[in-house]
């Protein structure tokens, strides 16, 4: 029986350029264990995943501004990463669009989930806010993502 | 421009027998009768003395009031006879002062302060709120590279050095302190002309050359003054001792600021520490008080920064640092190192030094990319085939040495794939079993094929290029067999052809913009430098205008107090 290949595991080698960034990544992946292994003692069962979401954020954006705003790696390598799992095209995919520069998570814009088909409170600008009110969003623990703050 | 010695006072009535005169270190001239031991600020005339200059005698040693002895003089001496002592010595001042310096006729001569309070305070009795028009730190200026001594210039534009951590003043500068203040003083120049040929640029250009050379000239008298300066001193009752005191005189002055220096030939004591230490806590508030008051004078000088020139701050210091352009930025931030450096507060927020990171992150990493694409890229062959010739043995098949040596890092570099690996195993356990001989005649093939331009009698088996290295033939051989041979093939090459220096051009670019960084970085310190001296000041103001309540606090109680002892002893006398 042949081995099964998934795109995960993909056996390529990465493409060139990643000798560069893999510091990063590896820091990134030892970050995002020790996420996933932190005890959830007196934690809302919603804030547990709130750093995974963070540390998937970060990476992402880490990969997406290395390839469009400082050009440090080339295409072949920046393909390789999305395939292997090290960034969400989906969310780097919605960041190319206006008025989602900065959107945290792609469930904070995700309307049929919620009751009154709106978007997550952390997608509001700071301005339409109430004075000082201090939100931090049920997904992912934003503070608030709108492109205009 | 040397200064003509001092000019004997004019005309004054001669004193009466007995008396000689002094300087109190004040500037105040007194006169003390060493029969009668007293002392007095009134000038004590003799009616027929016939030779003025016989008053003017150099006093005996040793009997020099201190600064509380010169307190204790204001007991017996009448209120009226202070203001005659006072005015009589802004005449004396006025005659001494050199013909140069008579010209700016404007400069006023130093006033009568209102009372001034100070943390010492040590003034006696009554005579407390009329203090004599003294001498007191003006200016405090930092003399470079002599750390904590300070150059303090009076109000009588005299100048003293004060060890900021010792708390000792001289008069007479110390060797080493001397070449600093010398440096100062240049510095001082400098910047003075630069302000001033900034006002006036739409003057002529002959006017600032004049400028310069006088101020060349300056310098030069400058540093002869600093070495030997004696002035003749008749008639003025002191030993020119001091006169070291004015090691400098700022020509530059007269066409800018004029210049609330005067010359000091008045007299001083000829210990070299004039003041007590009380009486050095006193001046030094005193001296933060004018800088409060006079200070902004010249605080509009240094460099300006530019945006630009932060932005280049910033990237320098990310530069020294040897940072990672991949890093992210809040990585970075996370580190720690930034914080510590000044240049990390060139630019003034979070934001803009997050948009300088990300600029200089990309060029860094352009730049980096050019290099690498200019490096002739590693064949991992190489490396590959040094394992190889390290490890192999015929014993080994390769499945075998592939799970034994996995560990390495040459094994797992997925640039050399596993089949080329395992062909490149085999073939050389195939040429391990060959004969010796075979093996080298291979090898010296192998070596005539390089061109010359990669293999020649500067290459040394370290920097063998890598189409030898790389190659199967080169390890088959064992290495010292392998070594000698190549090395004695090198000793018969002829020399590499000529290969490019590095330009005139790129040298030259290279310079200035070393220069640039460097006129930068000063510009920072400047800043840096003015923003403490401000905030210091500051502090000081604080602190002075505490000692002052106190003092006046003092003083209330001290009037308070008042008994008939004062009129006792004017009685009795």
């Amino acid at each position: 029986m042949p081995p099964i290949r998934t795109s995960r595991g993909s056996k390529k080698p990465p493409p060139e350029g990643f000798e560069d960034i893999e510091d990063t990544l590896l820091e990134f992946a030892n970050k995002m264990k020790d996420a996933e292994n932190a005890s959830h003692d007196g934690k809302k069962k919603y804030e547990m995943v709130w750093p995974v979401f963070q540390i998937t954020h970060q990476r992402s954006r880490y990969i997406y501004e290395l390839y469009y705003e400082k050009e440090a790696i080339g295409k072949p390598l920046y393909d390789w990463l999305l395939k292997n799992g090290y960034a969400d095209a989906m969310l780097i995919a919605k960041w190319k669009k206006q008025g989602y520069e900065k959107l945290c998570c792609l469930r904070c814009i995700q309307t049929k989930e919620t009751n009154f088909r709106s978007t997550c409170i952390c997608r509001v600008p700071k301005e339409q806010l109430k004075e000082n009110q201090d939100i931090q969003c049920v997904s992912c623990g934003c503070r608030g993502c709108a492109s205009g703050d | 421009m040397a200064d003509p010695p001092a000019r004997p006072p004019v005309a004054l009535p001669p004193l009466a027998p007995g008396w000689t005169e002094h300087k109190a270190p004040s500037g105040h001239a007194y006169y003390y009768n060493k029969e009668t031991k007293s002392s007095t600020y009134v000038r004590p005339v003799a009616n027929p003395q016939p030779s003025f200059f016989a008053a003017s005698a150099p006093p005996a040693h040793g009997t020099h009031p201190t600064l509380g002895a010169d307190a204790n003089l204001d007991l017996f001496n009448p209120v009226a006879a202070i203001y005659s002592a006072q005015r009589n010595q802004q005449q004396q001042r006025s005659q001494y002062r050199d013909p140069r310096q008579r010209q700016w006729t404007h400069v006023a001569p130093p006033q009568q302060q209102p009372f001034r309070g100070g943390m010492g305070g040590g003034r006696g009795g009554f005579s407390g709120s009329r203090r004599q028009p003294e001498d007191r730190p003006k200016h405090r200026h930092d003399i470079p590279n002599c750390a904590p001594w300070v150059l303090v210039k009076t109000k009588l534009g005299r100048r003293f050095v004060w060890n900021r951590d010792t708390n000792e003043s001289f008069w007479k500068f110390p060797a080493d302190v001397m070449k600093g203040v010398v440096e100062f003083d240049r510095v001082e120049r400098e910047r003075r002309e630069r302000r001033e040929r900034s006002e006036a640029s739409d003057e002529g250009e002959d006017d600032t050359m004049a400028d310069i050379e006088a101020d060349l000239a300056a310098t030069e008298e400058n540093i002869e003054q600093a070495i030997v300066e004696v002035d003749g001193e008749e008639g003025m009752g002191d030993e020119s001792e001091y006169e070291e005191v004015e090691v400098t005189d700022d020509e530059g002055e007269d066409a800018g600021q004029p210049s609330k220096r005067q010359r000091t030939e008045e007299p001083t004591e000829d210990q070299p520490m004039e003041m007590g230490e009380d009486d050095m806590a006193w001046q030094l508030a005193q001296l933060e008080d004018m800088e409060a008051d006079f200070g902004e004078e010249d605080e509009e000088e240094g460099l300006p920064l530019t945006e630009e020139d932060c932005k280049a701050l910033f990237k320098e210091l990310l530069d020294d640092l040897g940072i990672n352009p991949y890093t992210p930025w809040e990585k970075t931030l996370d580190s720690g190192t930034l914080y510590e450096d000044e240049r990390y507060k060139a630019l003034p927020n979070m934001k803009a030094r997050k948009e300088c990171f990300n600029e200089w992150a990309r060029d860094k990493i352009q730049f980096l990319k050019e290099q690498k694409a200019k490096m002739p890229r590693p064949d991992p062959k190489v490396e590959y085939l040094s394992l190889l010739s390290r490890l192999a043995t015929p014993n080994l098949y390769w499945p075998e040495f592939r799970r034994k040596f996995k560990k390495e890092p040459e094994m797992k570099d997925a640039k050399l794939s596993d089949k080329e690996k395992e062909k490149l195993y085999r073939d050389h356990i195939k040429r391990l079993g060959m004969k010796p001989s075979e093996l080298k005649s291979d090898l010296s093939a192998l070596l005539k094929a390089q061109p010359l331009a990669a293999l020649n009698r500067d290459s040394t088996l370290d920097t063998l290029p890598p189409s030898v290295s790389g190659d199967l033939r080169f390890i088959s051989l064992p290495g010292a067999t392998r070594d000698a041979l190549v090395e004695t093939y090198i000793s018969t090459l002829p020399p590499a052809p000529e290969g490019a220096a590095k330009s005139a051009e790129e040298e030259a670019e290279v310079a200035k913009r070393r220069a640039e960084r460097e006129r930068r970085e000063w510009a920072l310190a400047e800043r840096e430098r003015r923003v403490r001296e401000e905030k210091r000041k500051q502090e000081r103001e604080m602190a002075y205008g505490k000692g002052r309540l106190r003092d006046n606090e003092e003083e209330l109680h001290r009037a308070l107090r008042v008994g008939k002892d004062g009129l006792r002893a004017q009685l009795d006398e």
